[in-house]
């Protein structure tokens, strides 16, 4: 990475917008001293007034929804793997060994 | 059962590891090279890990913003962008980062990054894949090329790690993240208070984008029940949460992938 000099004038801008996937949205800056002091996000745009319907489910999920990966044949697991070691014990890495047994594995 | 080619890679990176499963036949081991070096690049900038990281030097006052490749300052707008969305329960500059800094953009980095490697896989033609970094998923396309077949994605149940609590379905584009604390003494911190959420054991986010469908599952983490109808109203998301307790909630978005 390249340090480079502020050469920033100092005011407010409004950047450009980002794109996201509902609506573009904008970030004005201000500069101070030659450094950007504060960074504002304008028009985040959602619709707010959308009705939503949650669907509760009053079941205790411990005992009634456990499922084997027998029972339900799945490409990937989603779980919250932080570590590697949690991903050593985990049935994603089960899958992988048994996946890489049938593709190219890439080294 | 047909057998399976095209390219599988598991690459330890980011703290956790990232499968390339690509099912596409004819897909050139580059296309893996390039994904796992962008990985290793973003891992270079963004850990909070690293004492040399930019990110590192940032939360540390050694380097300010407008210093940073800008790049790396695009991705902390859009931190701000979901700071802002969240109403708080998503603040990058509020965390308790492993380099003693307050800043750790991790959250909002996996998925961002993740949804940009895919990207790169279709760039070499890759139609069919997915991309699993330690259960923050991007998907396109088919297990099987050129067939209806869906992609099939087990989410963790929380407390028997070899065991699902449901299983989603779908062909083409989607993304799926999970924020989860399964053992005692994993936390993740609401940044509002400092203190650590609670109202939920796990939740999972779908929707078209990893980076926010990521960033949603943390905030979502944060924020508890009351976030899947934030979740939903965000056009093409939706969202699964189970309390400690045991009680399950989710959006309609989400209930038209589950298959079991």
């Amino acid at each position: 990475m390249t340090k480079v000099s502020s050469g920033l004038t100092n005011g407010q801008y409004t950047g450009g917008s980002i794109s996201t996937r509902w609506g573009p949205v904008q970030v004005a800056i201000t500069v101070a001293t030659g450094k950007i002091t504060e960074v504002k996000t304008l028009n985040v745009p959602m619709d707010r007034t959308k009705s939503v319907q949650i669907n509760n489910h009053a079941t205790p999920i411990l005992r009634t929804e456990s499922l084997t990966a027998q029972s339900a044949t799945i490409d990937n697991v989603s779980g919250a793997t932080y570590t590697s070691t949690g991903y050593a014990a985990s049935l994603q890495s089960a899958i992988d060994q048994a996946r890489s047994t049938s593709a190219t594995v890439s080294a | 059962m047909t057998p399976v080619t095209g390219l599988h890679h598991v690459e330890m990176v980011m703290g956790t590891a990232v499968t390339l499963d690509i099912r596409d036949p004819f897909v050139p081991a580059g296309a893996v090279t390039e994904v796992v070096e962008w990985l290793h690049h973003v891992d270079a900038i963004f850990s909070p890990y690293r004492d040399d990281s930019p990110i590192t030097r940032l939360g540390r006052g050694e380097l300010q913003r407008n210093q940073l490749d800008p790049q790396v300052q695009g991705v902390l707008d859009l931190c701000e962008v979901a700071r802002v969305e969240s109403s708080g329960a998503f603040d990058v500059f509020k965390m308790a980062a492993p380099n003693g800094t307050t800043l750790d953009p991790s959250g909002l980095v996996k998925g961002w990054s993740i949804q940009r490697a895919a990207v790169i896989l279709e760039s070499w033609s890759a139609e069919n894949f997915t991309i699993n970094a330690g259960g923050d998923i991007a998907q396109r396309g088919s297990p099987v090329p050129d067939s209806d077949q869906p992609w099939r994605t087990g989410i963790r149940h929380p407390a028997q790690a070899d065991k699902l609590a449901c299983v989603i379905a779908a062909r083409g584009t989607l993304a799926i993240a999970t924020s989860a604390t399964y053992e005692r003494g994993e936390h993740i911190i609401d940044p509002r208070t400092g203190q650590p959420a609670t109202e939920l054991t796990s939740v999972t986010v779908v929707g078209p984008d990893l980076t926010w469908v990521d960033t949603w599952a943390t905030a979502a983490f944060v924020i508890g029940l009351d976030a899947l109808v934030w979740i939903e109203r965000h056009d093409g998301y939706g969202a699964y949460a189970i309390t400690p307790d045991g009680i399950v909630q989710s959006t309609p978005t989400f209930d038209r992938l589950r298959i079991s």
